[in-house]
């Protein structure tokens, strides 16, 4: 598993080189002016990568072995070991609940206590918390994931365009169909941008290999509900679906197609460790490709606080996001149609979102920005 | 002569003492501190943990810098704030474990004109708001106090059950008529407006003077006042009251609007103070925190004001021992419940004496 | 030396602390099968304590209690058993719902035996000792001598042969007591050991062989009671010669303060606890209450001070009705009146509270502002403490931790400080050592001399003829006469206490 994260972070590593300044030039288009003049007159600000200290800030618990925060902070050790920082230098807060205000600020100012340069607060809950405090100590980085605010100064946001893997994914699936119905359970609605661009760009993956498929959606209401999730999944396979992918915490929607006998997309660990006999591919999140550059910003002074600092929507060039490598259940000429969609993606020619594109209201829809989406692609129904 | 196969008598007998004079009790729970901190070390030594360095970690986490005390003292304002709530309900007797929720009810109350009348003056909103949570509370703690006089209902179930009223109340308002519309897909209330914020001195919300006034106040109306005399006699006796002509029921109902009203202003300072939303981790705990602190205090407002900073000081400290020394949050908890099981066991130990059997038994 | 077998129970040296309380200290005590010890001695001077070593409540601290002739270590009430002894407390502990039978068969460890069996078990238990019962009635259905008896059969069905009974008279009319000593004698004719605790002389004149009198922990001597007197009986209890007589100056000019006319109360419950009751009460007389315990006696009390609503009648005072009236509108009217409640520590005061508290506690609202003044409380406490000879380390200490005697005297002391023209006093002696008791028939007397009109509700028959000028009889909650306690006897009190009206 470690030989593994290396690999890719060595292979990350590799890529920003190659990109260059691309993370954080591609990744402005929400960051407003503050990327016009991204990496060229930060200078020499930095802080010596043996001085820098980073905190971060897990709603569970690394120690689970798996699931959310034990991602994040598998991203954490990516950063530490490629940029060779040593224990010391990284001050982790655990289990502090995202709805508890007083272990929020608690945490933060803790970690300001104990002099973090960088901070990163890996859930969505603590996004608040992480702006009022930048304005308190504009000279420490707030890093604050998965949200949508952001100062330019001290406090940005990173996430992913998870979108783009999950466009492969549904390639992958279109694939594999032979009912034409393909589940997916999301989290939530159309009010909802991430998800709901997840699930568009899951359907125009389908629908550019398989044409007459058609993307049954069934919304759960949270991120995180076990029975919820499962229940959905049952309802899609009862409606013939025979893929189901996933916008949800748990691997049930995937446990309940290897019952049913039919194949899945998981969706932010590799699910085919769950359900070895359905998952087809699972969607995932790379962390330490964002960490890493973002502590490495900070050491060449390319991000200083209280002066600059990008926001970061990393995709499948920086590696940030990916699917897993294709299962031996996948139909054959799959690997084939992921490659070359993945080739048309990191070719930058084009993206999913690019252009105009026809929604299920028989309406015609452009987004500027994926995170906006609020509408579903043609072959979407909603269940 | 009939032999008779007798019960030896016990090893141990429990035995209740006279009351000890007041220095033998301070003695005795000054033991049972060092006792604790001993047990506890023992723990972290099984941990794999150097005692020293975690009790030493704990303290300056606690004290280490400015910022730190300020933390502590966060910590201790809603506990001392909550136990001098129960205090007023427990010196009648009246068994209110519904400190949490009728904190919850008045951050609800209070969060309403932080919500929606952001824009009123601050020194005029923040009066509102600090009425509005002492309302909310009150009226929260008014229901179990009129069933209990009415019909008698069990007035520690019920305050119990409320709490998880309040709780799902505040979820409700937070998935529904109060989320945030700016945050799609996660349910939250939004941030409140800066203008609602408690102002700071020395550095901390001044949730810390309003505790500190509180204890004073709260002292004075139970030693001092006359209404401070009806709780005393009624939790004594309500035949004794209603013998003197106090209106028993009358004083329920006032005493516990009053303990509810405290504890809703707890909750005002909390949101306002701390969380400046209002999220279900708006009492996270320490209306239930506070009935251990009140009775190890025995209702004395002065030491519930310095035993909240003790766990102040608890709290912040064990967090930084988590992340510095790795110990995991759960280690933190278990540590803290050492300490609390050897002080709550001395008291035990004021009241009881163990007296062992005599050599040969009784001959 | 010729072993007396007979010896059913001898206590060595007996000594029992409690914290820094010396209850029991080096007693001394015997008693034999076939005789009846009589434990005499004052509130707190150990009886209970002893026995409840005896029957396995509490270890001796030091000393050795032998059964039989031979060193026991009583652990427990289930060891006092099994060596036959059996103990009826004051307070009895039976199951209300449950029958007689069930109650009686409770907690023994053999086979339950049929209902038939058991009842012809229960009943030739009854003939043996003379006992009259009806095995299936429930208990809470029963009287008080009734339910007593229960107690007696329960430990008689374990097989004890010697019975210790705490208190057994306190609850029972003069009638009852009768009864029960009857059965005691039966008891004793068949060979049984009884210790009878009491602090009521003429009993134990009446009942036992030999008296073991304790006094301050200690037992003091152990005597034949065909050899003493109640004076005797008395000095030796007391430690030294006390007057038995109570004084009883003659009224003066006594008028009618308040007429009582048809009054009814209920029960919460919805039982009548007073019907018809008609009364007059006039200054300058001590107008005693009697009746069994439960007559009614409580809640005259309580509605005549207004502590509880009635549902008929009317008490005037020149004609106008004081019930339903709040004190403060009473006092309007021109009477002050004051209750000397039964329950002194949960009703009268505040237990955990110091004198100054409790002097409060009736005028605390007095004086403006919300804040409580403690001056005059506390130099009131100290008069008291000088008037009354109240022993206490000092005004702030819990009034529960003083003796008997001095509570009353704390609570009476408010009272009169109050200066009533009405003294309701509830079993005001109730408890107390005989000193005691003195001390507080005298402050009654002077209130009596000061022309207040005094109630004494009393429960020894004795007391009441020689303290009071009447004494009004209650019988369930009906008046069964007014007798003048100078020339009624205590038969016709008894019998009325039954509910015969007597003519006198």
């Amino acid at each position: 598993m470690k030989k593994f994260l290396s690999i890719l972070l060595a292979v990350c590593l590799l890529a920003l080189c190659l990109a260059g300044c691309g993370a954080s030039s591609s990744g402005s288009q929400a960051a407003g002016g503050s990327s016009a003049a991204a990496g060229g007159d930060a200078t020499g600000a930095g802080i010596p990568a043996d001085q820098i200290k980073v905190g971060v800030i897990h709603i569970g618990d690394p120690a689970d072995g798996s699931g959310y925060s034990y991602a994040h902070d598998q991203g954490i050790v990516g950063m530490q070991q490629a940029l060779g920082l040593s224990d010391d230098q990284i001050i982790r807060k655990n289990n502090v609940a995202d709805d508890d205000a007083a272990a929020i600020q608690t945490a933060l100012e803790e970690l300001v206590e104990a002099g973090c340069n960088i901070i990163f607060a890996t859930s969505w809950g603590y996004m608040d918390y992480c702006e009022a405090m930048a304005e308190e100590y504009p000279d420490i980085i707030f890093s604050h994931g998965t949200g949508s605010k952001s100062n330019g100064t001290n406090f940005n946001n990173y996430f992913g365009r998870i979108y783009q893997a999950r466009y492969l994914s549904g390639v992958a699936a279109g694939l594999n169909t032979k009912s034409n119905k393909i589940g997916y359970v999301a989290a939530w609605g159309t009010e909802n941008g991430e998800v709901t661009s997840g699930c568009d760009a899951f359907a125009m993956g389908v629908y550019s290999v398989n044409p007459d498929a058609e993307v049954y959606v069934k919304t759960t209401n949270s991120w995180y509900d076990p029975e919820g999730e499962k229940a959905a999944a049952q309802a899609l396979i009862d409606l013939g679906c025979d893929v189901i992918g996933q916008h949800c915490d748990t691997p049930n929607p995937q446990l309940a197609a290897e019952e049913a006998g039919v194949y899945g997309v998981g969706y932010n660990s590799d699910m085919a460790k769950d359900a070895p006999g359905a998952v087809l591919t699972s969607v995932v999140w790379n962390w330490s490709a964002y960490y890493t550059t973002a502590v490495q910003n900070v050491i060449d002074g390319t991000w200083v606080a209280g002066e600059k600092v990008d926001n970061y929507y990393g995709g499948l060039a920086e590696g940030f996001v990916d699917i897993t490598d294709l299962s031996d259940l996948c139909a054959e000429g799959t690997a084939e149609a992921v490659e070359e969609a993945r080739a048309k993606i990191l070719s930058g020619e084009w993206d999913v979102f690019d252009g105009e594109i026809e929604g299920n209201d028989g309406q015609m829809h452009t987004s500027e920005y994926y995170l906006d989406v609020n509408w579903y692609f043609k072959n979407v129904v909603v269940k | 002569m009939s032999q008779t196969k007798l019960h030896s008598e016990p090893l141990l007998r429990v035995v209740k003492r006279a009351e000890r004079p007041a220095g033998q009790a301070a003695a005795l729970r000054a033991v049972a501190v060092v006792l604790s901190i001993v047990a506890g070390g023992v723990f972290l030594l099984a941990l794999g943990q150097n005692p020293l360095a975690v009790y030493g970690t704990m303290l300056s986490g606690a004290f280490r810098s400015a910022m730190a005390i300020q933390g502590t003292v966060r910590y201790a304002i809603p506990l001392c704030i909550s136990a001098l709530a129960v205090t007023l309900a427990f010196k009648m007797k009246f068994w209110n474990i519904g400190g949490e929720g009728q904190l919850i009810m008045g951050a609800v109350f209070a969060s309403y004109f932080a919500l929606y009348h952001a824009n009123l003056p601050h020194v005029v909103l923040l009066v509102i708001m600090a009425l509005a949570g002492a309302l909310g509370g009150g009226l929260w703690a008014l229901i179990p106090a009129v069933c209990k006089v009415r019909w008698g209902t069990n007035e520690t179930l019920f305050t119990l059950m409320l709490n998880y009223i309040a709780l799902y109340i505040v979820q409700y308002l937070r998935d529904g008529p109060w989320r945030d519309p700016e945050s799609a897909g996660f349910s939250k209330v939004a941030r409140f407006d800066k203008n609602v914020a408690l102002d700071k001195l020395f550095g901390v919300h001044i949730g810390w003077v309003i505790a500190l006034v509180l204890t004073v106040v709260i002292w004075v109306y139970l030693r001092r006042t006359k209404q401070g005399y009806e709780i005393a006699v009624v939790g004594e006796s309500q035949d004794t009251a209603r013998y003197a002509g106090i209106p028993v029921r009358r004083v329920v109902l006032r005493t516990m609007f009053l303990s509810g009203a405290v504890a809703g202003l707890c909750g005002m300072v909390q949101v306002a103070g701390q969380d400046m939303t209002l999220s279900i981790g708006v009492a996270g705990g320490v209306g239930f925190t506070a009935i251990i602190v009140a009775w190890l205090c025995q209702l004395h407002p002065g030491m519930i004001a310095l035993v909240s900073l003790c766990f102040g000081v608890m709290e912040k400290g064990s967090g930084v021992v988590q992340s510095d020394l790795g110990l995991s949050a759960d280690c933190a908890d278990v540590l803290q419940g050492v300490i609390l099981f050897f002080i709550l066991a001395s008291e035990f130990f004021v009241r009881y004496a163990f007296v062992a059997r005599k050599k040969g038994g009784a001959r | 030396m010729e072993q007396t077998v007979q010896t059913a129970i001898r206590c060595r040296g007996i000594t029992k602390r409690f914290g820094e309380v010396v209850a029991n200290d080096g007693i001394e005590l015997e008693v034999r099968y076939g005789e009846v010890l009589a434990l005499l001695g004052e509130n707190g001077s150990g009886k209970t304590t002893l026995m409840n070593m005896i029957s396995g409540i509490y270890h001796p601290d030091e000393g050795v209690i032998e059964v039989d002739g031979a060193p026991a270590a009583i652990g427990s009430p289930a060891d006092a058993q099994a060596l036959g002894i059996g103990m009826i407390h004051q307070h009895f502990k039976l199951v209300e719902p449950f029958s007689a039978m069930d109650n009686i068969v409770l907690g023994t460890k053999e086979k339950r035996l049929p209902a038939k069996a058991l009842r012809r078990k229960v009943l030739e238990l009854c003939e043996t000792y003379g006992l009259t019962i009806e095995p299936e009635k429930p208990v809470r259905e029963m009287s008080v001598s009734e339910k007593q008896t229960v107690e007696i059969l329960k430990v008689l069905y374990r097989g004890a042969r010697i019975l210790i009974l705490d208190e057994p008279t306190a609850v029972l009319t003069p009638q009852e007591t009768d009864k029960l000593f009857a059965i005691l004698r039966q008891m004793r004719a068949k060979g049984c050991a009884i210790i009878i605790i009491t602090h009521k002389l003429n009993e134990v004149l009446a009942i036992s062989d030999r008296v073991t009198i304790l006094r301050r922990g200690r037992s003091v001597d152990t005597v034949e009671t065909a050899g003493v007197d109640a004076a005797r009986l008395t000095e030796l209890m007391v430690g030294r010669k006390v007057s038995l007589s109570i004084r009883r100056p003659e009224p003066k000019d006594p008028q009618t303060i308040l007429k009582v006319v048809d009054l009814g109360v209920t029960r919460p419950d919805g039982s009548a606890a007073l019907t018809d009751v008609n009364f007059t009460i006039r200054t300058g007389e001590i107008l005693g209450v009697a009746g069994v315990a439960g007559s009614g006696q409580k809640e005259l009390c309580e509605v005549l001070a207004g502590l509880l609503p009635a549902q008929k009648g009317a008490a005037l005072y020149h004609k106008e009705n004081i019930l339903g009236k709040s004190p403060a509108e009473i006092i309007n009217l021109g009477i002050s009146m004051s209750f000397v409640p039964e329950d002194r520590l949960g009703m009268g005061l505040v237990a955990g509270m110091g004198m100054t508290d409790n002097m409060l506690l009736k005028s605390y609202r007095e004086g403006k502002g919300p804040f409580v003044d403690r001056a005059p409380a506390r130099a009131l406490a100290e008069s008291l403490i000088k008037e009354l000879n109240i022993v206490t380390p000092g005004t702030e200490t819990p009034v529960r931790m003083l003796s008997g005697g001095n509570v009353q005297k704390v609570l009476l002391g408010r009272e009169i400080e109050s200066g009533p023209n009405l003294l309701i006093t509830a079993y005001p002696v109730r408890g107390l050592d005989i000193n005691s008791s003195y001390v507080i028939y005298d402050l009654l007397n002077q209130q009596k001399e000061k022309g207040v009109a005094v109630v004494f509700i009393g429960e020894d028959l004795d007391v009441l003829l020689e303290l009071c000028d009447r004494i009004l009889v209650l019988c369930h909650g009906r008046v069964t006469g007014v007798a003048d306690a100078r020339t009624a006897t205590k038969e016709q009190i008894g019998r009325m206490m039954t509910g015969e009206e007597v003519d006198l």
